[in-house]
């Protein structure tokens, strides 16, 4: 398999969004803005739309859509401060709304859009893979030199700010960043999927974590297990890759979820039989 | 010298003013709790003071730098910081030493000193066989003791502490108080606490300040009272 070219670089373009985007999931989740790299995959859809429409590059106009729309996020959340959802629902709209009447003003789309909704990680071309490699690079830069004040922020930003963390900077370079990861992540699952690799490894490395250290860690490893699983299996039974990965994923958050329960009830009942040797 | 002043402050949610004309002052070296019923702007008062929220008019003046020219270092436990997501996965241990954060640059290398602090500092609060737990794992008082083990590590200047009690029995209010006054008269930090629990902790004292509604039409202003010991009724 590993020796078509295509299948390297769909490897490597996984690898490296697996690597990126699953670090982000894990604090995405924690501030409870789990589903804004759904709505931004939505909004940088409408910027694929426009940027066919108006003869720009789709992948680079998609790119920029998701930057802008994260930032726009990050100013409407401002007004929401109590529900942040809101806002993402709202920028949402405004993305979805637009890319159904960009797309219907060009009727030569139909194909091209298909690629963006699904995901054709088996056709990465070069612009996107160096477009991955940079995201990917300055995410992990972003996460590795912010890793306390972000810390700080994730759990409670009013005292984060009282420790001189600079909160709003710190947020809107957030914000941008996620944009970029969706943009970047979207050739490979696709826009529909996007949040699978974003969300599911985040929310099953989150509940099995001793640490925020091990969360970050284990949520990696999820997402290139996950990612590279889903490659091997579409590869071997002609699936589409994007919705092959999303399944995979889906499977090693249930298994996860399903054993960590199992776990703990087996902890509680050896507990109840036992009371004795705990309190030793 | 003064680490907060507040002059002819007004503040309120949506159109309705919770807080008129107030004017507070607290000094280096106290130790003072702010009292008052139920929705009388307390916390709200400590977040004007630090910033965090900003006054309709009036000014607020916090301290950049003490007079030894280091820079002010605040120690904010948030009312009900126990209730934080159940759900953030980190150990006690590593919650605590997130309190050195602020210390010396987010890119220092942490040194054995910091992670002294942290066994002393969950020790005080009878917290360090709990490091290893998930903080999400633990009942509310025990999530209230280890945000304030994180205010300790931090080693602030000024403690600015909202309801901190909350959850604690009788035994470890009255033990937290005792560390409390240890911090101002032997270290010379400032605490500004927020309770309701004004006569368990009025011995130790300096100032209580109490926020009562004003005669005309709910707002608020302060009152303060000089606690025994302390200050002499002159002051």
């Amino acid at each position: 398999m590993l020796h078509y070219d295509f299948m390297q670089r769909a490897f490597f373009a996984g690898g490296l969004i697996a690597v990126i985007a699953s670090c982000l999931g894990v604090y995405l989740m924690l501030r409870r803005q789990a589903l804004m790299a759904d709505m931004l995959s939505h909004v940088s859809l409408a910027g694929v739309a426009a940027g066919a429409l108006l003869g720009f590059n789709p992948t680079l106009a998609g790119f920029l859509t998701a930057v802008l729309g994260a930032m726009a996020v990050e100013f409407v959340r401002r007004s929401y401060r109590a529900y942040s959802e809101v806002s993402i629902a709202i920028i949402m709209i405004g993305g979805l709304s637009l890319a159904v009447v960009l797309m219907s003003l060009n009727q030569h789309l139909t194909r091209s859009f298909s690629s963006y909704l699904f995901g054709t990680v088996v056709a990465v071309n070069k612009t996107e893979l160096l477009l991955l490699a940079f995201v990917t690079f300055t995410g992990c830069l972003f996460f590795f030199l912010f890793r306390r004040p972000l810390y700080l922020l994730t759990f409670d930003e009013e005292t984060a700010r009282t420790q001189r963390v600079p909160v709003t900077r710190l947020n809107f370079a957030f914000s941008v960043l996620t944009g970029m990861v969706v943009a970047a992540a979207m050739p490979i699952v696709g826009v529909l999927l996007v949040s699978s690799l974003i969300v599911l490894p985040a929310a099953l490395a989150n509940r099995l974590s001793p640490s925020f250290a091990w969360a970050i860690g284990l949520a990696i490893a999820f997402g290139i297990t996950g990612v590279f699983a889903g490659l091997t299996a579409s590869y071997h039974f002609s699936t589409p890759p994007g919705g092959t990965i999303a399944l995979i994923l889906l499977l090693i958050w249930l298994l996860g979820t399903t054993l960590h329960r199992g776990w703990k009830k087996l902890g509680s009942l050896r507990a109840k039989r036992n009371p004795v040797s705990l309190n030793a | 010298m003064e680490i907060v002043t507040m002059k002819e402050v007004s503040f309120g949610y949506g159109d309705a003013p919770s807080l008129v004309n107030l004017n507070l002052a607290i000094q280096q070296g106290e130790f003072v709790a702010l009292t008052g019923p139920n929705g009388a702007s307390k916390s709200t008062t400590l977040k004007l003071m630090l910033g965090l929220l900003k006054p309709w008019s009036g000014s607020v003046a916090l301290a950049d730098k003490l007079p030894d020219g280091k820079r002010l270092e605040v120690g904010y436990v948030p009312q009900q910081a126990a209730a934080f997501n159940s759900g953030f996965p980190s150990t006690v241990e590593e919650f605590v030493l997130s309190g050195r954060n602020s210390r010396g640059g987010w890119l220092k290398r942490r040194r054995p000193e910091d992670f002294a602090l942290v066994e002393e500092a969950l020790n005080r609060v009878s917290m360090w066989e709990y490091r290893r737990q998930r903080i999400g794992e633990l009942s509310g008082g025990q999530k209230q003791r280890v945000c304030i083990a994180r205010t300790l590590v931090q080693e602030p200047d000024w403690f600015v502490l909202d309801e901190p009690v909350t959850g604690m029995d009788r035994e470890s209010r009255l033990h937290f108080y005792e560390l409390l006054e240890e911090q101002v008269r032997i270290h010379n930090r400032t605490v500004l606490m927020v309770t309701h629990n004004l006569e368990e902790v009025s011995e130790k004292l300096d100032r209580g300040i109490e926020l009562t509604r004003t005669e005309d039409g709910g707002w608020k202003c302060c009152t303060t009272t000089l606690c025994k010991g302390h200050f002499s009724q002159g002051d």
